[in-house]
């Protein structure tokens, strides 16, 4: 048995105020989202003794960034950094911080991430490589990599808009039902469909949303845990995997390292597909959240189109996502709120978008252009 | 000429090859002195098996098209007068894939699959930009 299955906890989530936050910043909504895991785990804040942060897309430290959010919140760590992986920061940092807690480095590690990018101004103009190179030929913004796997997945399995469209109709869902979410006017299948194109094949409304906001998710060892004050959620198992050749790999499309992490956190928890109860699966695209399904099993490789259809992943169906609407309805801040929702849905208090009898979750990431990936197994402890 | 508002390449010691190449009419991308490997993005060592050797080669401009999206929300104002654009990811017959556009015909008329050659578009006096047009045999 891995040495690490169900020896760390998430004890306390939080988020701040998601959508259009007019004054925030970056910094801001970090603090706000920490005095709220805070007081949810029911710690003091000089038991925090590791802080790692997410600089986010407009946070002006970069890696720097968990500097200004200690000093800004009086924290002296014994365990500190920031990383950037895009939408798979989240997932890393959780996993940083299971490492540390677990070899002692900390006892309570804070992960934090604001952004300001609805109001704080967000540039989608660049390419989407190294340099400015493809913008050359007007190749750019983060839809255009997401629209190129999803033509290219059309075009070999036959996937189709509509089924794109089944993702974010469930996404929005699910967050009618979170009165936290920013998105929550019910959609249908024509909605999608009638929504304008972004970057064809990807329509309006395959696009996550732009949000400001801050989360926190504060973790500790499974065993300091069973003092605390919320119910126990375990981090079963961890995996991560990574391609960075965009061009130079055939299947870079196809984003073949997810199922690499997807199957060590499998490993690690000692799970597989037909033990997830409840996923909360990366979605800045629809398209992205179709190459989950096939990645962690639950379908063969092309056949995830049809999986989708139906209702399977809608709450009431065999395999519910992104209960609280995912970064396509409830707010982008990118896969964070993927975590909170997990760790939610383990404690069951999640209401009426409560997966009854849901004991096993699992929770992706994925970011960059394609390049970032990671999965984490959470159990209800 | 009006003057060309659109992204142009920062020409740099590393990349002249490809460069010089397109002006000249000729796609050619660095091959590895050491394994052989033809590489794609431009680098000064081998992403293979590291060696700095290389010799700039031309290839036969002839590929197909690997993936295919259509931009319609304008990210740069540059491209006003151009949306909606395609951009192809083009794979070409030597191995590399490369980003382009389709030349010479309607966006709804390529698809994964069709078969294309490069074209040369000289945008400024400096730089000429391969793209492809679709080709019949």
């Amino acid at each position: 048995m891995h040495p690490l299955r169900d020896k760390t906890a998430i004890v306390g989530v939080g988020a701040s105020p998601q959508g259009k936050i007019p004054g925030s910043t970056a910094l801001s909504l970090a603090v706000e989202a920490f005095k709220r895991a805070l007081d949810d785990s029911g710690l003091k804040k000089n038991q925090i003794d590791g802080l790692l942060t997410f600089p986010g897309t407009t946070a002006p430290e970069e890696g720097y960034n968990f500097l200004r959010v200690g000093e800004t919140l009086g924290i002296d760590p014994r365990y500190a950094g920031s990383m950037k992986l895009g939408g798979a920061t989240a997932g890393a940092l959780l996993h940083q911080a299971a490492l540390a807690v677990n070899a002692g480095m900390a006892n309570y590690v804070a992960c934090i991430f604001g952004d300001s990018a609805a109001t704080g101004g967000v540039r989608f103009d660049r390419a989407s490589g190294w340099g400015d190179s493809l913008a050359i030929w007007g190749f750019m913004a983060a839809c255009a990599n997401s629209a190129i796997s999803a033509a290219r997945h059309m075009a070999l399995y036959g996937t189709t808009s509509r089924q794109l469209g089944e993702i974010a109709v469930a996404c929005r869902k699910h967050a009618s039902m979170n009165p936290n979410a920013v998105m929550r006017k019910p959609i249908t299948l024509e909605d999608h469909q009638e929504s304008r194109w972004i970057v064809k094949p990807l329509h309006l409304l395959d696009c996550c949303l732009i949000s400001d906001g801050g989360v926190c998710v504060i973790v500790t060892t499974a065993e300091r845990a069973r003092d605390l004050k919320q119910p126990l959620v375990l981090i079963s198992g961890m995996g991560q995997a990574y391609t960075t050749r965009n061009m130079e790999r055939e299947d870079w499309w196809y984003v073949p390292h997810q199922k690499l992490a997807v199957n060590d956190a499998y490993q690690m928890a000692g799970v597989g597909p037909k033990d997830i109860d409840v996923c909360q699966l990366y979605d800045n695209f629809t398209s992205s959240v179709l190459l989950w399904f096939e990645h962690a099993g639950f379908c063969k490789v092309g056949e995830s189109g049809p999986f989708v259809e139906g209702g399977r992943i809608q709450l009431g169906g065999e395999l519910p996502i992104n209960t609280a609407g995912g970064n396509l309805s409830e707010s982008y801040m990118e896969g964070w709120l993927h975590i909170v929702e997990g760790a939610r849905q383990m404690r069951s208090e999640c209401g009426e978008r409560q997966v009854k009898g849901a004991e096993v979750c699992l929770v992706t990431g994925r970011g960059a252009a394609l390049n970032t990936s990671n999965a984490t197994i959470l159990r209800k402890g | 000429m009006a003057e060309y508002k659109k992204p142009l390449p920062n020409i740099t010691d590393e990349n002249r090859g490809f460069w010089e190449g397109c002006k000249q009419g000729r796609l050619q991308l660095q091959k590895c002195g050491a394994c052989g490997h033809i590489r794609y993005p431009i680098s000064h060592v081998c992403p293979e098996c590291l060696s700095y050797e290389f010799a700039w080669t031309p290839l036969s401009g002839r590929g197909e098209v690997f993936s295919y999206v259509v931009f319609h929300q304008l990210y740069n104002k540059a491209f006003a007068e151009d949306v909606p654009y395609n951009v192809a990811l083009v794979q070409l017959e030597e191995g590399p894939r490369l980003y382009s556009n389709i030349v010479g015909v309607d966006n709804d008329a390529v698809k994964i699959g069709d078969k294309v050659e490069v074209v040369f578009d000289p945008v400024t006096s400096d730089v000429t930009i391969p793209k492809f047009q679709l080709r019949q045999t």
